[in-house]
């Protein structure tokens, strides 16, 4: 049978006579990460070359400072005889100076567990996928909630006189209103700074807190978790 | 250069004999099909992907971060084992034994120190690697999931230190452990069970040494193997490493 | 309704289960079942029944050994016997912040825990630092034999107080 051609304008939605792959993108939702193209190699023998030479220079390092940094022992463990200060390993030192300042149920358990669950829920929330530098619209309701936020994070550590957690939280919080305020004859950092999404600031209070506590707990701690100048 | 000629000649020869082909099917890497097969046909490399993006395999792109957290496991099971020679998860042996490995057994000291030195790096490591990976965005889409089996990475690391710090049966390592046992009991409700499942008992004494030691040297090993085998999977599938664009 | 000859609509009708989701249903259960078991099965196995634990009732010897208003710190069993002219009582040396033993310190009247700083007054009661709670009262009491007795597994109110 033959018909006289007609021609219609518009799209089939017959995926089989027409291929035509159109993605429609719904507003405010997350998009996955576009695939990457650019020039492959193969894994054999490119990738498992370099992470060879990277074993062996890891392992010549490591060696090397086995062969001089001794492992600590001290006398054998006794439990009528408590260290005086008692110490955890260094990683969990900045723990241990939260404890200082919180109820263990607060520092040893709650803050840790919202912790791990804040990291866990990172990636399932758009606002972290989206990648929007935080003052992008200037906008003066974001500025109130950020600085209601830093205030009552102030008064809460205020009020159990954890400074040790309220200094790099006052520096940070500063530094994160730089961009909103002076946007004339922006350096390089402050440009840096404006274009940091909202995530890039709290991870970056996350690790100012964490690397603070952890270093005050290691070097500035003595007998009694007393306050000690690390050089005296 | 006659003799390099003739040892490439028996070599391949070797090759031939139907005892090696039926040990090594694929024979050498010089094809691109070949080289695909060294890592698909592999029993150990298959979760790894048989190709690469270029630009992933820079220093500056990962800072090889993940890699190096997953050499120093390596580096751990090894001298662990090893250490595991001449140590007895008793009271007071353990202590004793701390004291053989140091002074006595030959190079004792040194496998100690390596194990400990890289039980630090590695701690080190894997909240550099999760750091690197969040700032350089690798938890976005489609790689959501992978970032959640790194979280469970990072807890297993951390209490695989925790559990080996107790062995050594100093006053470091009790008085530490006490003190972190005592915090899991303020965990409403189920706080005092899980510490006296910890501890098989109300103290830290010779059933908590015992525990610690099954815990360091087995379970948590095999949850890390199992976590690292998926985590590795997880980024072949998920379309291969994340690179920030301006670190071309 | 049923019985109606022109009812409007068709009564409920309950979807019969079919005999593969039926057996599905009882598989899973038994599996659940087994699941369960075979977990709290493992959690009674590794909660020991016997401990191998110093025993917590031990002798004190006699009241004369301790002389009035006098902390003595007994090492072996973390316990300090306390004398004032009202009587006596047993005082958990266990700080009760994070588990440390605290040291009597006869200078300052206090009893201080060395790790974070907290500090009790003898009765037990918490004067500085982050312990959340006084230091237990132990139960004491004299034997037959007139030697003091301690349990520390038996926590008394802060006014009972031994009279001797």
């Amino acid at each position: 049978m033959s018909e006289k051609n007609t021609y219609e304008v518009g799209i089939s939605s017959d995926a089989l006579k027409q291929p035509r792959r159109v993605v429609f993108i719904t507003r405010n939702t997350s998009a996955k990460v576009k695939e990457e193209t650019g020039p492959q190699l193969m894994s054999f023998p490119h990738v498992i070359l370099r992470e060879t030479i990277a074993f062996q220079i890891l392992t010549i390092v490591l060696v090397g400072l086995a062969l001089f940094w001794d492992a600590p022992l001290e006398q054998l463990a006794n439990p009528l005889l408590t260290p005086n200060p008692a110490k955890a390993p260094w990683y969990f030192l900045g723990l241990q100076e939260l404890l200082h300042y919180f109820p263990p149920l607060v520092a040893g358990v709650l803050l840790p567990t919202l912790v791990v669950l804040g990291l866990v829920v990172i990636p399932y929330f758009d606002v972290n996928i989206e990648g929007e530098p935080l003052w992008a619209h200037r906008s003066p309701r974001r500025l109130q909630i950020y600085i209601g936020v830093f205030a009552v994070l102030f008064v809460f550590l205020a009020l159990y006189d954890a400074w040790t957690v309220l200094v790099p939280t006052a520096v940070v919080g500063a530094l994160g209103l730089v961009p909103y305020f002076h946007t004339t004859n922006t350096s390089r950092f402050q440009k840096f700074l404006g274009s940091r999404p909202l995530p890039w600031w709290v991870m970056t209070w996350f690790i100012a807190v964490a690397l603070t506590l952890t270093v005050v707990g290691t070097f500035f701690r003595g007998p009694g978790w007393s306050w000690v100048w690390p050089w005296s | 250069m006659a003799t390099t000629a003739w040892t490439h000649e028996r070599l391949e020869q070797l090759r031939q004999t139907r005892v090696w082909r039926s040990i090594f099917r694929r024979g050498p890497a010089r094809t691109n099909r070949t080289r695909s097969l060294a890592v698909f046909g592999n029993l150990a490399l298959h979760v790894m992907p048989v190709k690469v993006r270029e630009k992933s395999l820079s220093v500056r792109a990962t800072y090889y971060l993940g890699s190096i957290s997953f050499f120093l496991f390596v580096v751990l099971t090894v001298t662990g084992i090893l250490l595991m020679f001449y140590y007895h998860p008793a009271v007071p042996d353990a202590y004793r034994d701390m004291k053989d490995l140091i002074y006595v057994v030959s190079n004792g000291v040194f496998l100690r120190n390596l194990h400990r030195l890289a039980a630090q790096a590695m701690v080190v490591a894997v909240f550099w690697h999760m750091f690197h990976v969040f700032y350089r965005g690798g938890y976005k889409p489609p790689h959501e999931f992978n970032w959640v089996i790194g979280v469970g990475l990072l807890l297993v690391t951390l209490f695989l230190s925790y559990t080996g710090y107790l062995l050594p049966w100093d006053q470091l390592a009790f008085w530490a452990i006490t003190v972190g046992t005592n915090i899991i009991s303020y965990v409403p409700v189920l706080g005092r069970p899980i510490r006296f499942l910890l501890l098989g008992g109300h103290i830290i004494g010779q059933n908590a040494l015992l525990r610690f030691y099954v815990l360091h040297c087995v379970i948590l090993p095999l949850a890390a193997v199992g976590l690292i085998a998926w985590h590795f999977w997880r980024i072949q599938k998920d379309g291969g490493l994340t690179v920030r664009d301006d670190h071309e | 309704m049923p019985g109606e000859p022109n009812a409007p609509g068709k009564p409920e009708e309950k979807t019969p289960v079919s005999r593969r989701d039926f057996l599905n249903e009882i598989a899973g259960g038994a599996l659940a079942i087994a699941g369960i078991g075979a977990a709290v099965v493992t959690v009674n196995y590794s909660s020991p029944n016997v401990l191998f634990e110093p025993p917590t009732t031990f002798r004190a010897g006699s009241p004369d050994d301790f002389p009035v208003n006098s902390v003595t710190y007994l090492q072996d069993q973390q316990v300090y016997i306390v004398r004032t002219d009202k009587g006596m009582w047993a005082l958990s040396a266990v700080c009760t912040h994070l588990g440390c033993i605290t040291q009597w310190k006869p200078e300052s009247d206090q009893i201080a825990c060395p790790c974070h700083g907290s500090k009790f007054q003898r009765a037990g009661n918490v004067e500085a630092g982050p312990a959340p709670r006084p230091l237990p009262h132990f139960s004491l009491v004299l034997g037959e034999d007139g030697a003091l007795v301690v349990d520390k597994l038996e926590v008394v109110k802060e006014t009972e107080i031994l009279k001797v």
